[in-house]
């Protein structure tokens, strides 16, 4: 924990949500519940929070009932402030007429909010589709020391097949930066090549003064997307420099990377990677603690409180509350809250939203690299 | 407005025959059933009441519990009219007075009841693990037009005599009180727990100050004083889970209860009925490849690569490979290296057993105690304490206990 930070956060819950439809079928990218008992906001909030910024604003766009009940007044990543905390900006309270298409038209839509914060010198925006556990403080700091008009974040790794594969960039944007000697000087839209890649966070950390002022001028000229109408025609204008994070990253693309970046972290290795810095904070349940009955056999799994197992488990996440009765197989499998797996029932490779219910017997089959998805409160 | 019923709870116990446990640490704020602690039972028990005002009478080590307790906000007592305060004893115009009893505890906060003007104070006790419906007390003590209730468990009548027991007629009107009787006339024990009007509970606690030999007990003195004046006592009675956890072996057995609430009665899965407590914060727990775990509860932040058996982890417990946990309670942080054997025991948070070290054992026809390792202690490698053995200083490699 540390004092105030001298920065706001902004925070885009609906980011990528076309990425997962069938995850933000009736919720947002933000509200992904995510290893066994989170949801990805958490990464990015308890961040924010564990950093000192006590300020942050949330511009949700569409489907974020399942958000604002999460969030509640922020008391779990303890925002609850008299001056700052948290503050959630829908789209139609702005006196914008439709939902918003790109970070522009959203972030036009509260310059009245951020000019209002005076005090505050710098701001932190995020995505919320990666899962991260990532000191601010430190990015703000080298941010400062580096004398950079703008920080962005990225990480090595390859482009996720979905994206490469995709042939229709109306599905969502990402971008890849061109490095040298620190400096972004050059960002690629939607690059198709595969390989590791520098690939942009969407994790930005400037003045506000200067956002404010990029942003008044980008949305006259009608401007959309930040990074494509704002950051690359300004490259050579502006000192973007690129930062390299090295530290733990769940980005979540598509289905498969959402299964493969749950599954990685049964690798303790891993989950240390993502949660031995600070404490992640995520709502609280109040569930008793997880009883494993006689006759139980678990293996290589990760277990929300909760949970009552009476079956074999084996490589599976399960989250709060889940009930795998007598005689029930389960493998390779990511079960979410409060699923019952009834007696005899064999699942394998399979993601069961929150509420399902697998009656007895039952035999579904997916595989790894199409695992089958069974949507909230299904009875199957 | 006034409250109808507020609740004072006494938890200035120090639980001396908790030894280990409760060095650093008041009873009720002993950690229990994997994520609780034992002060999470009344508490829950009165906001799942309908009680919102509470009043937690602390002396010894309060530390801990000050800090859990902090604004009530896991038990949603966190209320600006009401909610919980911790109460220590404090420093008067006419001078200051730890709590010299149970009575005299209440008696030095009788102002904190004023402010809310009740019709009706509950009286609870900081060191049971008992889920109770005090709404239903005090319906009960409405319906009898009773000055005083008392909650009574029926006990089987060869331990009747270990308690505080109430003599009733066929209306439940209580006729007379024994403490600890060698010839017990009733099986009713009182739980400890009791419904005063509080026009009655202030005019016999100040009635009780100003007696210079009263004891200023609630047993020995209040409720005596309240049968020889021929006040309107009642006698509830309660059937569900109850468990005095005042010594090592009971708060085992409570724990091992835990696992088997078909049988025991204490369901802690109850959605109607659940018990609060302030939250880790751990990630989900982990059970690896080689583990083997059978019957037991484990709770966020663990990580098994080892053996356990009809045991309880609390939040972040690490139990190594080839260790073994059998019939254990193992509270929060503490690490069980690898190959070391814990069977049988209580082990307090923050607690490493080293490599290969032995704690306990499974009792035999003429041992049956209950190993305990206080909190922080390290038990070195190859370490081996008995089943008596009651350890709160580190134990050195290969030393025997």
């Amino acid at each position: 924990m540390s004092t105030n930070t001298n920065a706001i956060g902004i925070i885009f819950p609906n980011t990528y949500d076309e990425f997962v439809p069938q995850l933000t079928n009736d919720r947002l990218m933000a509200s992904i519940p995510f290893a066994a008992r989170y949801r990805l906001v958490d990464f990015v909030l308890s961040s924010m929070a564990n950093s000192g910024i006590d300020n942050i604003a949330f511009l949700v766009n569409k489907n974020y009932h399942s958000l604002i009940d999460h969030l509640g007044a922020g008391r779990e990543w303890d925002l609850v402030r008299k001056n700052g905390g948290l503050h959630i900006f829908p789209p139609f309270a702005m006196g914008s007429p439709k939902a918003y298409t790109g970070r522009v038209g959203i972030i036009a839509g509260i310059l009245g909010y951020l000019r209002d914060q005076k005090t505050t010198e710098y701001v932190v925006m995020s995505d919320a589709n990666i899962a991260y556990n990532i000191d601010f403080k430190k990015i703000i700091d080298t941010h400062i020391a580096s004398g950079a008009d703008i920080t962005a974040l990225y990480n090595e790794q390859k482009l996720p097949e979905s994206a490469i594969a995709s042939t229709d960039s109306s599905k969502g944007l990402y971008y890849t930066f061109k490095v040298e000697d620190g400096r972004i000087k050059g960002i690629k839209i939607n690059d198709k090549d595969t390989g590791i890649k520098n690939f942009g966070m969407n994790v930005y950390v400037m003045k506000r003064e200067l956002l404010i002022d990029l942003i008044d001028t980008a949305f006259v000229r009608g401007a959309e997307r930040f990074e494509r109408d704002v950051l690359i025609p300004e490259l050579n204008k502006l000192n973007i420099q690129g930062y390299k994070y090295d530290g733990y990253v769940a980005r979540i693309c598509d289905m498969k990377s959402y299964f493969e970046e749950s599954m990685k972290l049964l690798d303790d290795h891993n989950l240390d990677g993502l949660f031995a810095g600070s404490t992640i904070y995520t709502k609280v349940r109040d569930d008793n603690p997880t009883r494993y009955i006689s006759g139980s056999d678990v293996k290589n799994t990760m277990v929300a409180d909760g949970c009552v197992i009476e079956g074999e488990v084996e490589n599976c996440i399960l989250f709060r509350g889940v009930k795998i009765a007598k005689g029930a197989k389960v493998k390779n499998c990511i079960i979410m809250q409060d699923t019952v797996v009834e007696a005899g029932a064999e699942l394998e490779y399979i993601i069961t939203d929150k509420n399902v219910t697998i009656t007895e017997g039952k035999k579904l089959q997916g595989s790894d690299s199409f695992p089958v998805y069974v949507a909230k409160f299904k009875i199957v | 407005m006034g409250k109808e019923m507020i609740a004072m709870l006494l938890a200035g116990g120090q639980g001396s025959r908790l030894y280990a446990l409760t060095q650093k640490l008041a009873k009720p704020a002993v950690p229990f059933g994997g994520k609780y602690r034992i002060i999470d039972f009344p508490l829950s028990n009165c906001v799942n009441s309908g009680i919102d005002t509470v009043g937690i009478l602390t002396q010894y080590q309060p530390l801990v519990l000050n800090e859990y307790v902090g604004n009530g906000q896991p038990w949603d007592l966190d209320r600006l009219y009401g909610g919980v305060h911790v109460l220590p004893p404090y420093q008067q115009a006419k001078g200051s007075d730890w709590y010299k009893g149970t009575a005299n505890a209440i008696y030095q906060n009788l102002s904190f009841i004023e402010r809310y003007d009740p019709e009706y104070v509950i009286i609870l006790s900081g060191d049971q693990i008992c889920k109770q419906d005090y709404s239903d007390f005090l319906r009960f003590h409405k319906e009898k037009n009773a000055e005083f209730s008392v909650a009574v468990m029926e006990v089987p009548w060869e331990e009747a005599s270990r308690f505080g027991l109430m003599v009733a007629d066929g209306d439940d009107r209580i006729t007379e009180f024994q403490e600890k009787p060698k010839n017990p006339k009733s099986n009713l024990a009182s739980m400890g727990i009791y419904i005063f009007n509080w026009d009655i509970l202030k005019k016999y606690l100040t009635e009780d100050e100003a007696d210079p030999n009263s004891e200023n007990d609630f047993g020995n003195n209040i409720i005596p004083n309240l049968l020889k004046d021929g006040r309107r006592m009642y006698a509830y009675h309660f059937s569900g889970y109850w468990k005095d956890v005042g010594t090592i072996s009971s708060l085992w057995e409570a724990n091992m209860e835990v696992l088997d609430p078909e049988h025991s009665g204490i369901d802690l899965f109850d959605e109607n009925w659940k018990i609060y407590s302030r939250n880790p914060g751990m990630t989900g727990h982990k059970i690896s490849k080689g583990a083997k775990v059978e019957d037991a509860m484990i709770t966020d932040g663990c990580r098994v690569s080892g053996t356990v058996k009809h045991s309880i982890l609390f939040a972040g417990v690490t139990v190594e490979e080839g260790a073994v946990v059998e019939d254990a309670v193992v509270m929060g942080n503490t690490k069980i290296r690898a190959g070391a054997v814990v069977k049988h025991c209580i082990i307090a948070e923050n607690v490493e057993i080293g490599e290969n070290a032995v704690v306990g054992a499974a009792p035999t026809a003429d041992e049956k105690g209950v190993a305990t390792i206080g909190a922080g202690v390290k038990v070195g490698a190859g370490a081996k304490i008995g089943p008596t053995g009651m350890i709160s200083e580190d134990v050195k490699e290969g030393e025997e206990r």
